[in-house]
């Protein structure tokens, strides 16, 4: 079945904004004004909800380290990458200002509480499993991080979509 | 849109973990196709062709090229890291209502023929920001300033979101629209 005229302007708005996104964030002073800082930020929450759970960890900047094991949480360990899937998605899809305002708030905060859970989970097998660590730094966490915006994306959608996007979505 | 309930949630985690699986044991069989793929395209644009990418242990390919030192380190490239999106894309076609219709497996099998594309076109880039940045003064003689910021940004954007995008916009275009004509009948009712 062919797709709709629709669908292919989704792509291809989703397409634009990826790129707008990821060359603003990826500029310097953004990345160093705005991600670094709220890279910092997620590793104090994620090295608070370490010590919450009995790990003696410091927490210096970007980097979780203890005597055992240490993560330095670096770009794509962030969230930021799933919620920039999660802004063009949402952008792209035609609905309203409101609800788009309400579909991002509320799926940076489910990307973020997710990636504070891979981080501390990563942490734990760095130091206690080291050899699971590789596999599911990469592969495990990263998709199921992605999944979950993408999933987000699509409950939001199939909530705020017009008739004829419903069709086929 | 797909109904997203415990029904659909359990079919994308056991599409998540086949396609690790998947991904786990075919990569080494896999890697070796991409980097063959990798280098004759690479090739294709050299002068003389001189690019090299030699499958290696742990799913990583070396890259050498006929014009360097012997005595000279090789590169290396984590090709794990490059391609396993597939995963993704098994899940995002799991989750149908129908995951083993016709039209859904045909949809997933021409989605990923086109994600090995990527893939290998990954894997080009992946190369390329290594000429052009990380080779010393061989890098700054051969390449320009431009050459390695289109190249580095090119590699950093495919790495960090443009993977995933990909495989979600493979996904959105090639599944099962039949999935949505069941909903659109509930909708009816």
């Amino acid at each position: 079945m062919p797709m709709q005229r629709t669908q292919v302007l989704f792509l291809v708005k989703f397409f634009a904004i990826l790129v707008a996104a990821y060359l603003l964030i990826a500029w310097n002073p953004v990345n160093d004004h705005v991600i670094v800082p709220f890279t910092e930020g997620v590793a104090r929450v994620s090295g608070a909800l370490l010590q919450g759970i009995g790990q003696p960890v410091n927490v210096t900047g970007t980097v979780i380290r203890s005597s055992r094991f240490g993560v330095n949480i670096n770009n794509g360990c962030n969230g930021v990458e799933a919620m920039l899937i999660l802004l063009a998605s949402i952008v792209a899809f035609p609905a309203s200002l409101k609800a788009r305002a309400i579909g991002l708030a509320l799926g940076a905060v489910c990307v973020q509480l997710l990636n504070a859970i891979r981080i501390v989970t990563l942490y734990l097998l760095g130091a206690y499993q080291p050899r699971l660590f590789d596999m599911f730094h990469t592969a495990v966490w990263q998709i199921l991080v992605i999944l979950s915006a993408i999933a987000f994306f699509l409950i939001w959608s199939a909530r705020v979509a017009p008739p004829r996007l419903a069709t086929r979505g | 849109m797909p109904r997203l309930d415990w029904r659909l949630a359990v079919r994308a985690f056991a599409g998540f973990l086949a396609g690790l699986a998947v991904w786990v044991f075919l990569s080494p069989l896999y890697n070796r196709a991409i980097a063959a793929a990798a280098e004759k395209t690479l090739r294709l644009f050299e002068r003389p062709a001189v690019t090299q990418l030699r499958p290696a242990e742990d799913n990583y390919v070396t890259v050498d090229r006929r014009d360097f030192d012997p005595r000279s380190k090789r590169p290396g490239i984590a090709l794990h890291d490059l391609t396993f999106n597939i995963i993704l894309l098994t899940a995002l076609f799991a989750a149908s209502k129908r995951p083993f219709s016709d039209r859904n497996i045909g949809g997933f099998l021409a989605a990923a023929a086109i994600l090995a594309l990527t893939h290998v076109l990954g894997l080009v880039v992946e190369v390329m920001s290594i000429y052009v940045a990380k080779l010393g003064m061989w890098s700054t003689v051969h390449y320009s300033n431009v050459e390695r910021n289109v190249w580095g940004v090119a590699n950093h954007f495919y790495r960090l979101v443009l993977m995933y995008a990909i495989a979600f916009a493979l996904w959105w275009v090639f599944r099962d629209p039949a999935t949505a004509e069941v909903a659109k009948k509930k909708k009816r009712r």
